[in-house]
């Protein structure tokens, strides 16, 4: 999943006065400024393109012409800041001509606010996935590390650091919070450490954790070998048995003296130098309790006086570490193009070797040479012509086809994930604004509902290289029929489309603005022709009353759902045929594969 | 491209489309091709019922009254001689003749997300794949991808997808038995011509950008959209409306959400839904574990009762095989809040129908409830069971995209004691 959180909230700000888009303020620690500028002589988009241009050639294949401006932009937005352009922005750069006027955007939105939202939401679901919501996990507190840190664009190395050596405090979490975290609500007290929580997911499975640091941070597969030697790599489970013993060396202290263990929340996080006791009782840990705690490389990790973690952490993030570098490059090239030199991202190993792997290689000692700047990084890979082209194939006679686009001669068409879309949405329809203009609801309890309701019915597997769309008869529902898209086409006061509607200007400018602020881009002469003949030839009878519907004011202590009042307000919402035809216009164009997929 | 490059990523692209829908069906049909050993499948359908949060064996199917570790339910007898329940499952206890009590269930997995993956897939979670759930296998293989309704529906959670097998065959879910569900009534104030009007707005959209890209993934949607109107507009969406039952059955089922959705389940079964998965949450009874349990049986005795009495009056008990089960059992003793903890080493399950010999227990657990006396019966074997039974072939393998086959469980064998 790729997304961002409250982006939307952000950027509809923004829409209100203009871009760029202002600072939410923040409960987290004091913004410092970035670091330095990185060493000379690194990379550039255009170092890239030679490479791949040399690659094209060997291979055999014709990349695709560029992608237009409008395409271009919305894709980098999404990217790079998880959700779409607001409209003002859209129109800004359609207008500018000037030849770097990709770079100057790409720059825009390295500086955004949004982008530390965004990449919380990467980082807290590839860290935190779905599931780790055990009462002692606060994702809030893990959450306001993350933004902290990609706010502050901190070196890759000293993310991954702080990540491995968690010590400290963590705070109360669950559900409710969680409802607020996001919307910046909820401040962490002081002196809590929001990244132990990582540490505190896998309170029970110091295995999983072991296969999860290994995978997420290097991009290797050695949790196989918790079950069995690898039949084709060198890992033996031996082998993981000396990693996964890197894992299991801290103690818990709770703080919340005086409650029964069951209800204890809050605990501090030690390192400590031995197996810790709580793993003892696990029969199954053993053999891990027992071996000496070993990088994959067979690095000692047990003789530096400040712990096996911080060893850990140094092996992992150390210069020589032949994945660690890579493996940050490769996810990052697989996020922006939708395939990674490896693929999948996270499996780097002999039998499966990279695309391209001189580039790879590249872009990583470009990485480390550059201080971990994932900024860089992002910038190097945005402004590639790669990154630029145009997700329609070629014809056959004119191309040599490679179905899998292993080389990226052509952008690969992703579906927007779970939050991505969220965020489109809102921004599409200021469905934000709407809540706001009724006065009673909250949008951050909206959000938390939708996410709740339709969360799961929208993961996608990112990594999946289907060419069919896969998608679900639930997910096509709630576009169809659910609150937010039905709400969010419609005239509610505050809504996208009451503004456009009340704006003074013919059909075509009303469309024009539709168009920039849904699909970001203009519309064509023949979409022109036809919305404004369907507008006009809309039925002149007004739709039927609107029939309420049937559902609970909520039960004994439950809030009332909060969606369920949106789509109720919805209902009373009375307009002509020409509004309605409108609405359905907008309905159109949000339920389409261009809103829905990234292309 | 190597044959068995070809025949993995055809075998995932093909199984999604319905363009070769035929083909695949028959390509897939595993009553085509079933290992000699495995039993003859009898079951049409299957409905797991759900004990989210690990159920104390111990209070519920495998009493140990007396004992230190027993707590303080009473057993009493059932229609299956030798056969004892708590005293908290007494209309189940009347239907003991039509119970396999699984007694001898063992694993590994005490973390609720790991063991309810487990128990769900057959397999230990493993981040090189996601394996695809009982249901989803169900849907992928045995799923009709033109019916009405969605093969594998999942009641009161989200339950477990179909991994590899991808998204459309993951579960259809549905909040809550009885209310109908999310987003297939047209929203207020558009009506079916509006609707229509807009899906033809809505055509003219994906043609331009198809036409323009050349994208495949726009007749993907496409057929996904029909599938959803399909739903929307489909006179079997009255299994989801308990209107037209008699007060006499739902009273049967008892006034709980599980209740209902065990009753929805039913009228699902009937309508040609392969796989139904109901749940009950609440049974990781850390605290107050007796006055918890006890709550619960009160919801799951009789819904549980009334499903197999129903299925049985229309014939449906044969052809039906319903599972009941929860990640793992819980620990013999009792803890200083009154519960009991996570234990994955010794617990029960229960299955019925659908070709499952009725009136026995399968295996035992010591004199605390604490161990497995005798053979265990592992997580993979049971699914094993209920997938043959389904007519999913434990031993048949598909290709996954890391390019590794997988079977449907672990590694299991299906128990023929639990046979008929």
């Amino acid at each position: 999943m790729r997304a961002t959180a409250l982006a939307i909230i952000l950027g509809l700000a923004a829409c209100d006065r203009g871009a760029p888009p202002p600072a939410l303020p923040r409960p987290v620690a004091t913004v410092l400024p970035p670091p330095a500028p990185a060493a000379p002589a690194l990379l550039s988009s255009a170092d890239v393109d030679a490479r791949l241009r040399v690659e094209w050639q060997k291979a055999g294949v014709t990349p695709t012409p560029p992608a237009s401006d409008a395409t271009w932009l919305r894709r980098v937005w999404l990217d790079v800041l998880g959700t779409i352009p607001p409209p003002e922005v859209a129109r800004r750069f359609l207008a500018d001509t000037s030849a770097d006027r990709r770079a100057r955007m790409i720059d825009e939105l390295l500086a955004s606010p949004l982008w530390a939202d965004h990449w919380t939401e990467y980082w807290d679901d590839t860290w935190m996935g779905r599931e780790a919501r055990a009462p002692i996990v606060d994702r809030g507190a893990f959450r306001a590390w993350l933004h902290d840190v990609l706010a502050r664009n901190v070196p890759w190395n000293e993310v991954v650091t702080q990540l491995v050596t968690a010590s400290g405090v963590n705070s109360e979490g669950g559900p409710k919070k969680e409802a607020y975290a996001n919307e910046g609500k909820v401040g962490e007290p002081a002196g809590v450490n929001g990244a132990v929580n990582w540490t505190l997911r896998y309170l029970q499975n110091p295995q999983d954790m072991a296969g999860s640091a290994s995978r997420t941070l290097l991009g290797v597969q050695i949790q196989c070998a918790q079950c069995h030697d690898h039949k084709t790599e060198k890992w033996k489970q031996t082998d993981f048995q000396s990693f996964a013993a890197a894992f299991v060396r801290t103690r818990l202290v709770p703080l919340d003296r005086g409650k029964d263990m069951a209800d204890v929340k809050r605990v501090e996080v030690r390192d400590l130098d031995r197996p810790a006791p709580r793993f003892a009782k696990m029969g199954d840990l053993d053999a891990v309790m027992k071996a000496r705690p070993t990088a994959l490389d067979g690095t000692d990790l047990t003789t530096s006086p400040d712990g096996v973690r911080a060893a850990l952490a140094r092996w992992i993030t150390g210069r020589d570490n032949p994945w660690f570098a890579r493996a940050l490059v490769n996810r990052m090239w697989g996020h922006f193009t939708g395939r990674g030199f490896v693929d999948p991202v996270d499996d780097l190993r002999p039998a499966n070797p990279p695309a391209a792997p001189a580039l790879l290689d590249a872009l990583a000692a470009d990485f480390v040479a550059g201080g971990y700047d994932v900024k860089h990084l992002v910038k190097v890979i945005a402004g590639t012509e790669a990154y630029g082209l145009s997700a329609a194939p070629l014809a056959e006679a004119t191309a040599k086809s490679d179905p899998e686009v292993k080389l990226w001669e052509r952008f690969r068409v992703t579906p927007l994930g779970p939050e991505e879309l969220l965020n489109a949405l809102v921004s599409a329809t200021k469905l934000d604004a709407i809540v706001r203009a009724t006065g009673r609801m909250d949008l951050a309890q909206i959000r938390y509902r939708v996410r709740q309701r339709y969360g799961f019915l929208f993961d996608v597997d990112e990594e999946s290289d289907a060419g069919d769309y896969e998608g679900t008869i639930s997910q096509a529902l709630a576009l169809l029929d659910g609150g937010v898209t039905t709400a969010g086409a419609s005239v509610l006061p505050g809504s996208a489309l009451a503004d456009i509607m009340a704006t003074p200007g013919d059909d075509a400018a009303k469309l024009e603005s539709l168009y920039l602020r849904v699909l970001s881009r203009l519309p064509g002469k023949d979409e022109l022709e036809r919305w404004t003949a369907y507008v006009a030839d809309a039925p002149s009878t007004p739709a039927p009353a609107p029939v309420m519907r049937k559902g609970k004011k909520g039960g004994k202590g439950q809030q009332p759902d909060p969606l369920r009042r949106l789509e109720e307000r919805t209902a009373v919402e009375k307009g002509s045929a020409r509004v309605h035809a409108y609405e359905d216009v907008l309905w159109a164009l949000l339920n389409s594969s261009e809103f829905v997929l990234n292309h | 491209m190597s044959h068995d490059d070809f025949s993995r990523r055809a075998m995932l692209r093909l199984g999604t489309s319905a363009v070769f829908g035929s083909l695949v069906a028959r390509w897939l049909d595993p009553r085509l091709a079933f290992a000699a050993e495995a039993p003859k499948p009898k079951a049409q359908a299957c409905i797991l019922l759900w004990l989210n949060g690990g159920p104390s064996h111990i209070d519920t199917f495998d009493p140990k009254p007396g004992r230190a570790t027993g707590g303080p339910f009473k057993a009493i007898k059932t229609r299956a001689p030798g056969m004892m329940l708590s005293e908290h499952l007494p209309h189940l206890a009347e239907r003991g003749d039509k119970l396999a009590v699984v007694r001898s269930m063992s694993s590994k997995e005490g973390n609720h997300v790991r063991a309810q993956y487990f128990v769900h897939t057959g397999y230990a979670p493993n981040p090189t794949v996601v394996h695809p759930s009982l249901g989803g296998w169900t849907s992928a293989r045995l799923g009709d991808a033109q019916a009405e309704l969605p093969a594998f529906v999942s009641i009161g959670g989200p339950s477990f997808g179909a991994g590899f097998l991808g998204v459309q065959n993951g579960p259809f879910v549905l909040p809550k038995g009885g209310a109908p569900p999310l987003d297939v009534a047209l929203p207020a104030g558009v009506d079916r011509a509006r609707f229509d009007r807009r899906r033809a707005a809505l055509d003219a959209m994906e043609d331009r950008f198809s036409k323009e890209t050349g994208e495949p993934k726009v007749e993907g949607r496409r057929q996904v959209y029909a599938k959803a109107v399909r739903l929307m507009q489909a006179p079997k969406l009255d299994a989801f409306d308990l209107a037209s039952e008699s007060d006499t059955t739902k009273k049967a089922y008892g006034d709980s959400d599980f209740g209902r959705g065990c009753l929805v389940a039913r009228r699902l079964v009937e309508r040609g839904v392969k796989f139904v998965e109901v749940v009950l949450d609440g049974w990781d009874t850390h605290k107050d574990d007796f006055g918890r349990t006890e709550k619960l049986m009160a919801q799951l005795d009789p819904a549980f009762a009334a499903l197999l009495d129903d299925l049985g009056a229309r014939r449906l008990g044969g052809s039906t095989l319903v599972a009941c089960m929860g990640e793992f059992g819980r620990t013999p003793k009792i803890n200083a809040n009154d519960g009991r903890d996570h234990w994955p080493q010794a617990w029960s399950a229960v299955l019925s129908g659908g070709g499952i010999r009725g009136a026995q227990v399968l295996g035992a657990t010591d004199d605390e409830g604490g161990k497995v006396a005798g053979p265990a019966t592992s997580v993979p074997d049971l699914l094993a069971t209920m997938s043959s039974l389904m007519g999913l072939d434990p031993a048949h393998s598909e290709m996954t995209p890391v390019g590794r086959p997988i079977s449907v469980t672990d590694g299991g064998a299906p128990v023929h004691a639990l046979l008929g």
